[in-house]
């Protein structure tokens, strides 16, 4: 098993077992980085950082859409399924979500219409495209109550 | 770019493998009907485009956000 050093500008220099890295051969929409890996932050919760491993100023946190929407369900076609190489019979297929930031961290979204596909088994991943009234960029993270009980949300 | 005049029920093809057909044209609308190869991926480019620029936005983040809205879900107040 062999550790390569991935340096990050946010998290410091991360050692990653060759192994972990993240294939994205047509990487995120509108960069060009194809390997990533998957860090995990030293305190526990739902947030998870994809951190490219050809450039340490790009990384994006992530969240299990089975945390964070566990009704919604992204299709694959046929053809996203053959590329990200999942086993028919027992595919091992993982959602992300990308979460956007904003100056109020209760205004945080995550991006339902683009949300990254993650072979876990044979870690290959493609950020798939969705269109439907369910799949918007700027779904809101936290729900109203939430926001509401904190008194930012009079809407 | 190369333009080409066509109607409803008529066909672009693109290559061998691509097809365009105007399915319908209505109030400033045209409908099409396309025809590729199942790996190639066909969108409507505005969406595209957003879901490209969201990235642009979601990248730009520093550690003490992540900070914030840990603490924040942290306390149970997540959806």
């Amino acid at each position: 098993m062999s550790l390569i050093k991935v340096p990050s500008t946010r998290f410091g220099e991360q050692e990653i077992e060759e192994e972990k890295v993240i294939r994205m051969p047509e990487g995120m929409l509108g960069f060009p980085d194809k390997r990533f890996v998957l860090l995990t932050p030293p305190k526990p919760g739902p947030f998870l950082w994809f951190q490219s491993a050809e450039d340490p100023n790009l990384a994006f946190v992530v969240v299990d859409a089975k945390e964070c929407v566990p009704e919604l369900t992204f299709p694959l076609t046929s053809d996203e399924f053959q590329k990200l190489e999942l086993d028919p019979e027992r595919p091992d297929l993982i959602f992300l979500l990308v979460v956007t930031m904003a100056p109020d961290p209760l205004d945080i979204t995550v991006n339902l219409q683009g949300p990254i596909a993650l072979n876990a088994e044979k870690l290959i991943a493609k950020q798939i495209v969705l269109d439907g009234v369910n799949y918007t960029t700027r779904h809101p993270f936290f729900a109203p109550a939430a926001r509401q009980a904190a008194g930012r949300d009079t809407a | 770019m190369l333009v080409l005049s066509r109607k409803v029920g008529e066909v672009i093809a693109i290559g061998d493998q691509i097809s365009v057909t105007v399915v319908e044209v209505k109030g400033g609308t045209v409908r099409l009907g396309i025809t590729a190869p199942q790996d190639m991926t066909i969108y409507r480019q505005e969406i595209y485009l957003k879901v490209q620029q969201e990235n642009k936005q979601a990248a730009d983040w520093n550690l003490d956000d992540l900070e914030r809205i840990a603490a924040l879900a942290g306390t149970g107040e997540k959806e």
